[in-house]
């Protein structure tokens, strides 16, 4: 009866239009006060012991130094790179795309900021040089989801703060399912423009835009590589990120003034305002749902529903793909990885490695109507039509589905640099 | 309203001040010591606890700027389902009903902090105590109730915004770079 009360009150919510930090502020007082102690204090008392996490700092920080490279010129440096080095190869620019946004999501960490520092330049360059609006769309939109899976990535940091995973360990295994999605887009490019006008290769250029684009080349190899190398612990390379961003912004491309600096550590700040109290709600209901022993409840009951790993991961698969259509990735992180993760202990599935099958999964969420953001974000800023955008896309949601599989059943994949 | 208006311009000055602050200190702090400790060997004594408590300040102010520029994520899928003429008492309802919510929320924190201060806890590194730092939340949740109060009895004072909710992920200031640079 309570947790029809509870269902209910919820959906009400939903239609009243609010917000989903209330909604979870709602599910966890209830939740104490029905089903706990009847203390509602322990929901602050939560929220307090969630906040005061160092692994936390990782966040803000590694947003701010996305959101000073992408405010600089950090982007256009690595696209002119990678225009010149593709160039030569048939369908180089549509390559130049799908590797710039990847090179660009291991800087910033997040899809939608891929999307726009790359689309803004690549979009109008693909249309000019005769690639089809709806291939150029396409490839925009599905090279900017590899920002979430691409390490640094905050999706992976906040599926390891839920489910106390280590965040390092997930950076690490992030980087094979990424390389793998990276082939296929870059793949299909080539075959889908295997005709194109090819632009003839020109060295000198090439070293000139190596030269005006080195540090932003040596960006994720100071993060990754100092994770890797165990120089730093995800917090540590955060810090490092940040600093190297603003020398390099500041002081060697001086694209940014120090205005610039304020304005875009207050955009920081308004995103952490938003996502922080979420985090904070989503782990106090995961404090009462351990202390009420849900999550082993769980188990038991699943495991007499599903008897083998392989049934487990395309369940999973299933209820995260009709879950990336209407959440987005952070809620759906926060909500539904503690839940998850005991369920895919228990049929043995290892952690760091559910953490990437997970974000894979959910990154598709970005390309599926009707509330994929990166087509939501294309429409904004490339002013298309949303169906033209949303059809786009199918051929990358069936490569992306043929990478989610390899990355779910085939764990060495994601865990060759964790083991 | 004009008063309305002009409290809501005081706050946000304010959060806006105390958020640039304490997130200067968070990432300063936090940058010196992997950098002392990388270089000395050494991190600098009780860094990542004022780190962590300049983070804390800035999450908890900075959910009023959150609120400043409707980045609160909300699910929108079941916007349509009722008649569009209903817009504006729905948004009455759901900025009061946010309201409440602070502000429950905000006088049980308020038992939280006594219960705190009445212990006499301190944070292990510092020695300092932990209640003035837990302030912030029944502050913050009181402001916030008010704004949103504010909202839903005056929506002329309700942040205009094309359509920014649900896109919480996108710092404006990179679409206005982008649309900009297509101009």
């Amino acid at each position: 009866m309570s947790a029809l009360v509870l269902s209910s009150s919820l959906v009400l919510m939903l239609l009243l239009r609010q917000r989903i930090v209330i909604m979870l502020m709602l599910a966890a007082g209830f939740s104490y006060l029905v089903w706990g102690d009847g203390k509602l204090g322990y929901v602050v008392l939560d929220t307090w012991a969630a906040a005061d996490q160092e692994v936390l700092l990782s966040i803000p920080l590694f947003i701010l130094a996305g959101n000073i490279m992408s405010r600089g010129s950090i982007a256009r440096r690595l696209i002119s790179i990678m225009r010149e080095a593709m160039n030569p190869i048939p369908g180089g620019l549509a390559i130049a795309t799908v590797l710039s946004c990847a090179f660009f999501a291991a800087i910033s960490g997040s899809s939608t900021v891929t999307l726009i520092a790359v689309g803004s330049v690549m979009y109008p360059a693909l249309i000019d040089a005769g690639y089809s609006k709806k291939f150029a769309l396409g490839a925009l939109c599905a090279a900017g989801t590899l920002g979430i899976i691409v390490p640094p990535s905050i999706p992976l940091i906040l599926y390891g703060v839920m489910t106390e995973t280590s965040i390092a360990d997930l950076f690490k295994a992030g980087i094979g399912p990424a390389i793998l999605l990276t082939s296929l887009f870059v793949i299909y490019s080539m075959a889908m423009n295997w005709n194109k006008e090819r632009a003839p290769f020109n060295f000198a250029a090439l070293v000139d835009a190596l030269k005006n684009g080195v540090f932003a080349l040596f960006m994720p190899v100071v993060i990754l590589g100092g994770i890797y190398a165990g120089w730093f612990t995800a917090t540590e390379s955060a810090a490092v990120a940040v600093f190297y961003a603003v020398l390099v912004e500041l002081l060697i491309h001086r694209d940014m003034t120090l205005t610039e600096l304020k304005e875009t550590s207050l955009e920081t700040a308004t995103m952490m305002g938003s996502l922080f109290p979420l985090l904070m709600m989503a782990l106090s209901i995961n404090t009462f749902m351990a202390y009420e022993q849900i999550p082993a409840a769980l188990v038991g009951w699943m495991t007499e529903l599903v008897s083998d790993p392989v049934s487990f991961l395309l369940i999973t698969m299933v209820l995260l793909l009709a879950v990336g259509c209407f959440m987005d990735i952070g809620s759906a992180i926060l909500i539904i990885s503690p839940l998850l993760m005991p369920l895919a202990l228990s049929q043995g599935v290892d952690p760091v490695h559910f953490g990437v099958i997970m974000i894979t999964n959910l990154e598709i969420g970005y390309l599926t109507p009707p509330l994929g953001l990166n087509l939501i974000v294309a429409m904004t800023a490339f002013k298309e039509d949303f169906w033209l955008i949303a059809k786009s896309v199918v051929p990358f949601l069936v490569l992306m589905i043929i990478g989610l599989l390899i990355v779910t059943f085939t764990p060495s994949l994601s865990l060759f640099l964790v083991k | 309203m004009e008063f309305a208006r002009a409290f809501l311009k005081v706050v946000s000055k304010a959060e806006r001040t105390i958020t640039l602050l304490a997130f200067a200190i968070m990432t300063l702090v936090i940058i010196a010591d992997v950098f002392s400790r990388k270089i000395t060997g050494v991190g600098i004594a009780g860094a990542p606890r004022i780190g962590v408590f300049a983070m804390i300040a800035t999450a908890f102010v900075s959910f009023g700027l959150a609120s400043d520029a409707r980045r609160h994520l909300r699910p929108k899928f079941a916007d349509a389902w009722f008649p569009a003429h209903w817009d504006g008492a729905i948004t009455r309802v759901q900025e009061l009903l946010t309201a409440a919510f602070c502000l429950v929320f905000a006088i049980v924190a308020v038992g939280v902090v006594q219960e705190t201060y009445e212990l006499g806890e301190a944070t292990r590194m510092l020695r300092i105590p932990v209640w003035p730092m837990q302030a912030i939340i029944p502050l913050v949740f009181f402001i916030a109730s008010i704004r949103h109060s504010i909202f839903g009895l005056i929506p002329e004072l309700r942040p205009v915004l094309d359509d920014a909710e649900g896109l919480d992920a996108i710092p404006s200031s990179v679409t206005e770079g982008a649309e900009g640079e297509k101009a």
